[in-house]
């Protein structure tokens, strides 16, 4: 039983902390550029980004299999590179969770960065710094609310994945099968006891992050 | 040395997909300066926070140059385009653009970039002590009044030594007794560092008091530059003149000569009838004319002092 509650729940972690870290670094520049550049088929950026708020994750899930399998560009360049093959393994889990919880990263950010008063940049600028010291010490400390709020999204949303994750990872025991996908076979096994523990792991959980979002976003005010 | 100026530059419509865009402003700024303080002078719209914006380097100015004592900080035939960073510049912001999250001390030092920290601690405390905000030093932007606020946002620019300052508008919000203390200031600090300030300004007062130098500006136009005397005595167009808020004008008033060699004409307005001298009209010419009000003298009989009758702006109707 422990063995059955404790590889879940540590695979879980595992994948959320990973993708959630990965949509971090990632979001906040995409956020950026979203933010403060026009060029060329942003729209459509911002279209792909946020298709997968919206879309079904069965839909995302047969997406990314198509892109990471044996015949997907991905899994090809995977393969090639690493000779193993992606799909139904802890990696793609991760992928799936990253790629569903970007857009919640993205919106949060790109609205917290807009929100920086444009003018606090340009007067860095003829302070004599350059634009990448400026987003790295006025613009993201300035958005960092915004920035803090879309990260604890996004973990939460890798800690619940389960349509796409299920599809491209599978439901292989000691392997890929996190939280959501086991209370999924535990109750389909008829294993309600399982299933109720890690219902009540999930809920702590995501209570425990919507928390947080709160008392960090409430405590941080400008230079205190 | 000075600042010379020189660029032409168009703003389309943000519309896409379109090929004929419609030019929504086109800038046309001309003026030299010595080490001086300039004015840009101008009602909202003329163009006066775009041509500082050029200046600075945070916009692209189009066609042209711009050089700051003997910097060349923009020319198109070279193909230079100095950046912001680079142009060693003061700014001062008519929000003053203050970093929140960093304290009055922290906001100063900010362009102290690659100073050692004794010569940045040094140069702190003397822009402290130089804009009178000493007690200020650990509080933070939320925490400052408008007029303490725009001090340190001119501590924090005037700390870098730039070659040039540019104020937008930079007391527009504070009250009158802080402005005019601020605008001393600006003096004293133009007298001490002897470089170009271009200061902004739709306030004919403020331009008057402070100017060594105005320029004014319309519709994206320099209409006129000169010193605050030249400009206030001698408007070149009857708009300058309206903008200074100082005339009666009286537009589309027809010229009766005595005949073509004389110098003499009578301007006639409606009902009114003004003799001039010394200034050569055509006959029939329609003119716009403008008289000062502390000029006009009421009297009974006829006036001998025919000087003092004064019609200063003459420019051409088409």
């Amino acid at each position: 039983m422990l063995e059955q509650v404790w590889f879940p729940i540590s695979i879980t972690l595992w994948i959320a902390i990973i993708s959630s870290i990965s949509v971090l670094f990632i979001g906040v520049i995409i956020s950026y550029v979203f933010a403060r550049r026009d060029f060329r088929g942003k729209w459509l950026a911002e279209v792909l980004i946020t298709l997968p708020l919206v879309l079904p994750p069965t839909v995302m899930g047969y997406l990314l299999i198509i892109l990471l399998g044996k015949n997907g560009f991905i899994g090809n360049l995977i393969f090639a590179l690493t000779e193993t093959r992606i799909l139904f393994t802890w990696q793609a889990a991760v992928i799936a969770a990253f790629v569903v919880s970007l857009p919640l990263m993205v919106k949060t950010t790109t609205a917290a960065i807009e929100a920086v008063d444009q003018e606090l940049e340009y007067a860095a600028y003829t302070l004599g710094r350059r634009e990448l010291e400026t987003v790295l010490f006025i613009t993201l400390p300035l958005a960092k609310k915004g920035i803090l709020a879309g990260f604890i999204l996004s973990f939460a949303r890798a800690v619940g994945e389960f349509g796409a994750t299920l599809m491209i990872a599978g439901n292989i025991p000691g392997k890929t099968n996190t939280m959501s996908i086991s209370i999924y076979s535990a109750y389909q096994a008829g294993n309600n006891e399982l299933a109720n523990v890690l219902v009540l792991i999930l809920v702590l959980v995501s209570l425990l992050s919507i928390a947080l979002t709160g008392k960090f976003v409430n405590n941080m005010k400008y230079g205190v | 040395m000075g600042i010379e100026v020189d660029f032409k530059t168009c703003y389309y419509e943000k519309k896409k997909n379109s090929k004929n865009k419609k030019n929504i402003f086109t800038l046309n700024a001309k003026f030299q300066a010595q080490n001086e303080l300039v004015v840009l002078f101008g009602p909202s719209g003329s163009g006066k926070t775009t041509l500082l914006r050029c200046v600075s380097g945070l916009m692209d100015p189009g066609d042209g140059k711009i050089i700051v004592n003997n910097k060349l900080y923009y020319d198109t035939d070279k193909k230079i385009n100095l950046p912001v960073q680079d142009r060693k510049l003061g700014y001062v912001f008519q929000n003053y653009a203050l970093f929140p999250h960093m304290n009055v001390r922290k906001n100063i030092e900010y362009g102290l970039k690659g100073w050692d920290k004794e010569a940045k601690e040094e140069k702190v405390c003397k822009m402290l002590k130089l804009m009178d905000i000493y007690e200020l030093e650990n509080r933070y932007p939320s925490e400052l009044s408008g007029g303490q606020s725009q001090r340190v946002s001119l501590a924090r620019a005037l700390a870098p030594e730039p070659d040039i300052l540019l104020l937008d508008e930079p007391f527009s919000a504070l009250d009158m007794v802080i402005r005019i203390k601020l605008r001393e200031k600006i003096k004293e600090i133009q007298r001490e560092l002897q470089i170009p300030i271009l200061f902004i300004t739709h306030n004919p007062e403020e331009a008057f008091t402070l100017a060594d130098r105005i320029v004014v500006l319309h519709k994206g136009e320099v209409k006129q530059s000169g010193t605050p005397e030249e400009v206030f005595h001698n408007p070149k167009s009857s708009y300058v003149a309206e903008l200074l808020g100082l005339f009666n004008i009286f537009d589309d008033t027809i010229v009766e000569n005595y005949n073509d060699q004389s110098k003499n004409s009578i301007l006639m307005s409606g009902n009114m009838q003004i003799s001039t001298r010394d200034i050569s009209l055509k006959s029939n010419d329609r003119v716009s004319l403008g008289i000062r009000p502390e000029n006009i003298y009421i009297s009974n009989c006829r006036v001998e002092n025919r000087d003092k009758i004064c019609s200063l702006d003459m420019s051409k109707y088409n």
